[in-house]
């Protein structure tokens, strides 16, 4: 795999990550369900996924900007089991609606474990890593994916603030906290 | 207000990464990566409402 194929590859990770948070929005906004503690949790680990193809476009590609991304994954996998676990017994209805069968928690956990083999499969590859530190031009494609993904977490970022407030966010969030104070 | 800090924390990351230095990026990353996993064992010890 040539250097310009894995950053390629890298540029549609991070279009990849730009849609889960566009899904996870658009269940927000248009079911109009908040995400719990959890969830959140898991949405920050999907947008920290997203600093090692970032790494890798700026930089290049390196063992060790796959290794913060796989770090990330690990971790989003273990938050995303833990609240599959909290919903396993029978007849329990889970958090929030389900998509295409599976709760989002269900699918975030499908989703790292993915991205784990993803990144396993990436790191096969040693020639993408033996064009030294040459700078890096990066094209319109790879600078949009990571516009894209900023702009998703800068929105997050108000998206949350609006939900939680400056208070402990709700185990079981209904309103927008800080939107309530508001009116 | 924790959540909103930590996706503020991973937007600094992503700056960090996509214009200033890679040792600062790599940095920022991993005090994020901790505070996002104190965050998690934070919650993990709050009494559980479960459904059985």
């Amino acid at each position: 795999m040539t250097r310009s194929l894995a950053i390629t590859l890298n540029a549609l990770g991070l279009y990849a990550i730009a849609l889960v948070l566009l899904v996870a929005f658009g269940a927000q906004l248009i079911l109009q369900e908040l995400p719990c503690p959890l969830c959140l949790l898991q949405r920050i680990q999907f947008a920290m996924l997203a600093v090692g193809p970032i790494l890798n476009i700026r930089f290049g590609p390196r063992p060790s900007h796959y290794a913060v991304s796989l770090l990330t994954a690990a971790a989003g996998a273990a938050f995303a089991s833990r609240q599959v676990l909290l919903h396993i017994m029978p007849g329990d209805a889970g958090y929030g609606s389900a998509l295409l069968g599976y709760h989002y928690y269900t699918w975030a956990f499908i989703g790292f474990v993915v991205a784990v083999v993803a990144l396993a499969v990436m790191l096969l590859f040693d020639a993408q890593f033996k064009e030294g530190d040459k700078a890096q031009a990066t094209g319109g494609f790879a600078r949009a994916a990571v516009w894209l993904v900023l702009a998703l977490t800068a929105l997050n970022v108000i998206s949350t603030l609006l939900e939680c407030g400056f208070a402990a966010c709700p185990d079981n969030p209904v309103t927008y906290e800080l939107l309530k104070r508001a009116s | 207000m924790e959540f909103t800090i930590l996706f503020l924390a991973v937007a600094v990351v992503m700056a960090a990464a996509w214009w200033g230095t890679r040792t600062f990026a790599l940095a920022l990353f991993a005090v994020t990566l901790l505070a996002s996993i104190a965050t998690y064992l934070h919650h993990a010890s709050d009494v559980l409402k479960l459904s059985f």
